[in-house]
């Protein structure tokens, strides 16, 4: 909580100047707001006195009392302003912060834990954060400024009948309190139930089309049903648990108990000479408008604990560690790439990289097999610093990755990744990505060697059709344009993700040759999957646990009988199963058909 | 409002709604009638003789004491209201998804559908309590009021009066321009946000790309800060004229009653004590009235909520036949079939047959309308024109849970419940045995999944199955159809990023599925192509060319050369070439 309170504090500085200021206002319209109030009361001993100025001075306080609406209404919307613009200009600089702090990290860091906490942080964070700042804290200053000083001034007016209108009050809120102690003690329960309810409406609307093609609609729908009833029975009996106590509480904190304790004692005080009667009319005035400001601050108080462990939240991502840049970079000779004793990684426990040397020299293909969890992805995007390694090291022409300037390594290494990503601007500016400056020539070089030029021009503005408005994309386009970005940043070292190749069965013949041409010449780094496309590289690197267990070209593997040459028959015979048929057995030569009695 | 929400629920289950609008109602005259006895109670006290003021207390407190009564009935029928919105809106938002076809069933619906089915119905839900009670109040009390008021001093009550339709004038105009500029807000807000995230889930490409630091230009976040803090400014611009005009029309009504009563005092016409007591009761209800405009977003949020399930409401049902044929025999067959998304022709006049316990391979670029045919037939979507039979009876006539007993379909899209495995596997037939589910497991090579993991087949899954693998997923949902054991199988056949080994297993799996079934493969594997009894070739929406393998390679047209292409990129390697 402490801690909390601390990350709220540090989120807000920036504007903390404005916020003051804004309570400053909001304090002073809310005293502004009690005038009136205090002026009918006034206006009540003038006119019931005789005194000779007495039509001067009516008119004097009515002045008053319409004025000071005037100011109220100025310092509100003064403090409205003051706040809200406060709040965007926060949302802007939080934004803005965690950008910069995005654009840092070691890209490890975006795992999907880590993207769901952006998109929290970034849309409902940010959003219980402007409620607070924006609405709730001027709610809360209004409802602080308005009792104390009613209060106040009743007591300066008669402090008995004060004490008669606060009694409600008080007890009212002994009352609540109770009331929601016990409410609170039942809450889990309230939780659990929803919860429940919230599980099974998702579950049924999120695999009722399952559900459906098995015919099973009835079913899970009447067990829906079900759950709707359950949880509206339980609702009820829930709340009626505690409607006796909540009543008595409300009614207790309700304007009519006030204007009750209010009319019933001032009548006793009054007729018993303790009190005049003019001096009533404040409590009738002020009395009744007690109970709502404090209930306020009941929720207010509620909000200020959301925005608290909000804040914590925004603070964790603006405060994410950052990926360490080379004080002074050292430029490579050359490109040739090392892995000396490489280890990683994730989670300090379990080692995804167990030592692995391997060199990768200018001009070679090397491709990376083995099962998922092998750690054939890790060890690839260690190179371009997706995350650091934990021990050993990797060079590029004798330089560690770490002592390069980032830049200068992105100049060196690109990466097409098994899933695309690209931006909502046009299609010349997703494959200009690595190079900003390229001309138009240029940009549709790369578009015709990546085989999508004919594909964009057929677009309804071409290259200047933006993504996702004009320009929609087939898995295998987008796979080819994100080539084509490849090869116009034309870095020396490719990492790739074989299964790029066959995100989209009909164009895997375009996205084939677009990738032949981007390799050409390069040193390259290949995820594979399909052992079919690896048979040519330089050299196969088997990975097993996160060690290299097989390594060799594939005549070689296939020839030592091991871990690749099983593979390799796997794959083949997968190559051969037809449906409805089998694998033919090479041992019986007939083909396999099965499936269990009808 | 109160007309949406009646109607979301249903005329035949409105009561408890309407008899807590009541109850609420009743609850507000009540105050509105305690708080107008101040009148006299303030003459009483403020005269000469304040004795004569205990019968008006004794009113007061009678009053009171039915305000009590009524309160409490209105928090208990609003707690009614409240279940019974619970249940109504879950068991129409639940009947409706249960009758949309297959089809409407996209993954970005299904995420909203998840929204609305629980966040929605939550917000409706608080309606009652926490936006028809105040509303109720802020309104019918004052009104209350006024009225009693006539009795008093028809000439203040009557200045009251008139600033009534003003004030709700102006209440309706100010709501309209802060709602307009204050949703441009929220849409540039949760822009924003939307780029945030965007720029987080493209930082790999950005990063690598060489633009993490300065990425935020090219992927448009800088224009949509800007255009975020445009919003707001145009907010202030557009929503505090309504604010201002608002507020100062609650304090004009309040500054004529003041002025009018002061001048009424000073020449005598009206009792002072009388003019003060007006002034409490004037003072102290604008206040409810300015209240209400601040309930605007929960109203707006409650309003949204309610449209959202009220468009789904609307949505149109997939017909039921009455009565129902029973289809004989398992061949399917498409008689000059058209269908088109949205205006959009997919298909234009398909004709095919599929006899029983053959395999037919569908094959064509993407985009060609190959999925579609394979939706059609367990009534993902109904046809726009022509038939779709299935044992020789149109799929529109067949009972929908009997069609989908013969069809089973393995897509890519695999979807499995928070449950275990084997609960899993037991949706393809609820009434199976223990061993029955087993049996299949096994013969989806789900066994070896099973043996894997620590609770084994009573492992539970994860949300949407999300402790398996994407093969993993896909040999579940395969069990799931060995044992449904329908005898017409339509599968899709992209398993792309399978490891090896994975793959093998799936390939196991599916062969138990489909042996001897009626089977429809929109396939991309020329093994498979080659195989089929019978390849259809669809371009465009029509079916080109048709017939065996070796049929269609002698005529040597389009299949020929898609074979040659698909044959090419088989063979494919990537090596080492010089620049």
């Amino acid at each position: 909580m402490a801690a909390e309170q601390a990350a709220l504090g540090e989120i807000l500085r920036p504007i903390r100047g404005r916020l003051r200021l804004a309570v400053a206002a909001q304090t002073l319209s809310a005293i502004a707001g009690v005038v009136p109030f205090i002026a009918i009361a006034e206006l009540g001993r003038v006119l019931l006195g005789d005194g000779a100025d007495r039509s001067d001075r009516a008119w004097t306080i009515t002045a008053v009392a319409v004025g000071a609406l005037f100011v109220r209404l100025a310092l509100m919307l003064a403090a409205g302003a003051l706040s809200h613009f406060a709040d965007d200009e926060l949302q802007s600089h939080i934004r803005r912060g965690m950008v910069a702090r995005l654009a840092r990290v070691p890209l490890g860091w975006f795992s999907a834990r880590n993207s769901g906490t952006v998109k929290k942080a970034v849309q409902d964070d940010v959003d219980a954060m402007h409620h607070m700042i924006a609405h709730s804290l001027l709610e809360m200053t209004s409802a602080t400024v308005v009792p104390v000083v009613s209060v106040v001034y009743l007591l300066w007016v008669d402090w008995l009948m004060t004490l008669v209108t606060l009694a409600p009050l008080v007890i009212g809120l002994g009352l609540y309190s109770i009331t929601m102690a016990q409410m609170a003690k039942h809450l889990p329960d309230y939780d659990r139930a929803m919860g429940e309810i919230n599980a099974s409406a998702v579950e049924f609307v999120q695999g009722v089309a399952v559900v459906k093609t098995f015919g099973q609609t009835h079913r899970a729908h009447q067990k829906f049903r079900d759950a709707a009833d359950d949880f509206a029975a339980f609702f009820l009996s829930w709340v009626r648990s505690t409607v006796h106590s909540k009543a008595v509480a409300e009614m207790v904190l309700s304007p009519i108990a006030v204007l009750l304790a209010v009319v019933a004692g001032g009548a006793l005080l009054v007729t018993g000479d303790r009190l005049a009667g003019v001096d009533l009319l404040p409590f009738a005035l002020l009395g009744v408008g007690l109970t709502a400001p404090v209930l306020a601050l009941f929720y207010a108080s509620y909000e200020l604990r959301f925005a608290k462990a909000a804040a914590a939240r925004v603070g964790e991502v603006l405060n994410a560690e950052e990926l360490p840049v080379a004080k002074e970079p050292r430029t490579p000779a050359g490109n040739h790439v090392s892995y000396q004793g490489v280890r990683f990684s994730y989670d300090g426990e379990k080692e995804a990289l167990a030592g692995i040397d391997l060199e990768l020299a200018p001009g070679t293909v090397t491709a990376l097999v083995g099962p998922s969890g092998s750690g054939k992805s890790t060890l690839a995007t260690l190179l371009p610093r997706f995350a650091d390694v934990t021990g050993g090291s990797i060079g590029i022409g004798g330089v560690d990755v770490r002592d390069l300037a980032l830049d200068d390594l992105y100049r060196r290494v690109a990466f097409v990744f098994q899933d695309v990503r690209l931006t909502q601007t046009s299609v010349a500016d997703n494959i200009a990505m690595a190079r900003p400056g390229a001309s138009r020539e240029e940009v549709i070089a790369a578009a015709r060697a990546a085989c999508v030029h004919e594909e964009i021009e057929a677009l309804p503005r071409g290259y200047d059709s933006v993504v996702g408005e004009d320009a929609r994309f087939s898995g295998g386009q987008a796979q080819r344009i994100s080539i084509a970005r490849a090869l116009l940043a034309d870095t020396p070292i490719i990492v790739l993700d074989e299964a790029a190749a066959y995100a989209d069965p009909q164009s895997e013949a375009e996205v084939q040759a677009a990738l032949s041409e981007l390799t050409r010449g390069k040193i390259v780094l290949m995820i594979a999957h399909r052992l079919s496309t690896v048979v040519e590289a330089d050299r196969i690197v088997v990975l097993e646990d996160g060690a290299i267990v097989e390594e060799g070209t594939h005549p070689e593997l296939v020839a030592r009988g091991g871990r690749y040459a099983r593979m390799w028959q796997a794959h083949e015979r997968s190559t051969v199963w037809q449906p409805h048929r089998g694998t033919p057995d090479p041992a019986a030569g007939t083909a396999q058909v099965g499936g269990i009695s009808r | 409002m109160i007309r949406k929400l009646l109607d979301v629920v249903g005329p035949e289950h409105n009561r408890p709604i309407r008899r807590m609008i009541t109850a609420l109602v009743v609850c507000a005259v009540l105050q509105g009638v305690a708080f107008a006895l101040l009148v006299p109670i303030l003459q009483a006290l403020l005269g000469s003789d304040p004795d004569s003021v205990w019968p008006w207390v004794w009113a007061l407190l009678g009053v009171s004491a039915l305000y009590c009564a009524a309160y409490y009935d209105s928090l208990r029928t609003g707690f009614d209201a409240g279940a019974t919105l619970s249940r109504m809106l879950h068991n129409r938002i639940g009947d409706q998804v249960a009758s949309l076809p297959l089809g409407w069933f996209g993954p970005e619906r299904v995420g909203r559908l998840g929204q609305l089915a629980t966040k929605s119905v939550m917000d409706v839900m608080g309606v009652p309590a926490h936006l028809l009670r105040p509303l109720v109040t802020s309104f019918v009390t004052p009104a209350t009021v006024v009225v009693i008021m006539y009795v008093f001093d028809w000439r203040l009550a009557l200045a009251a009066t008139l600033t009534a339709p003003l004030i709700l004038l102006v209440y309706r105009w100010s709501a309209g321009l802060t709602r307009t500029a204050d949703e441009a807000r929220t849409a540039a807000q949760a822009e924003t946000g939307g780029k945030v995230v965007e720029f987080a889930q493209l930082q790999p490409v950005l990063r690598v790309f060489g633009r993490g630091e300065q990425g935020s230009g090219g992927t448009g976040l800088d224009a949509a800060l800007r255009n975020q803090a445009e919003a707001s400014r145009r907010v202030l611009r557009t929503g505090v004229p309504g604010l201002v005009s608002f507020a100062l029309v609650v304090q004009a009504a309040f500054t004529v009653i003041l002025v009018t009563g002061v001048y009424l005092a000073l020449d005598g016409g009206l009792d002072v004590a009388k003019l003060l007591a007006v002034l409490v009761l004037a003072a102290r209800f604008t206040e409810p009235i300015a209240e209400a405009a601040v309930l605007g977003s929960t109203l707006r949020t409650a309003q949204a909520a309610l449209d959202r399930i009220a468009e789904l409401l609307a949505e149109p049902r997939l017909p039921e036949p009455s009565p129902a044929r029973e289809p004989h025999g398992h061949d399917v067959e498409f008689e000059d079939v058209r269908f088109g998304y949205d205006g959009t022709p997919v298909l234009s006049g398909v004709s095919l047959r599929l006899a029983e316990g053959t395999m037919t391979a569908l094959v064509g670029p993407s985009g060609s309308g190959k999925t579609t045919v394979g939706k059609l037939i367990p009534r993902f979507w109904d046809v726009d024109g022509g038939v779709v039979r299935v044992g020789g009876v149109d799929v529109r006539e067949i009972d929908p849970e009997v069609l989908m007993s013969k069809v089973s379909v393995v897509f890519q899209d695999v979807y499995l419940f928070e449950g275990t495995i084997l609960e899993n596997i037991r949706l393809g037939r609820p009434g199976a045995s223990d061993e029955e589910v087993r049996a299949a497991g096994r013969l989806a090579r789900v066994e070896e999944i099973a043996q894997r993991l620590p609770y084994g087949w009573d492992q539970k899954v994860g949300e949407g199955g999300a402790l398996l693998s994407g093969g993993e997923r896909q040999r579940v949902s395969i069990a799931r159809a060995i044992l449904k054991d329908a005898p017409i199988v339509l599968l899709d056949e992209a398993t792309a990023s399978l490891d090896p080994e994975n793959e093998r297993a799936v390939q196991d799996a599916l062969t138990h599925l489909t042996a001897g079934r009626t089977l429809l493969v929109i396939a991309h594997r020329l093994q498979t192509v080659a195989a089929a009894d019978q390849i259809l070739l669809l371009d465009e929406g029509r079916i080109v060319e048709r017939g065996a393998h070796h049929e269609l390679m002698a005529a040597d047209g389009r299949y020929a050369s898609f074979w040659a292409q698909r044959s090419r990129a088989r063979r494919w390697r990537l090596a080492a070439r010089p620049a």
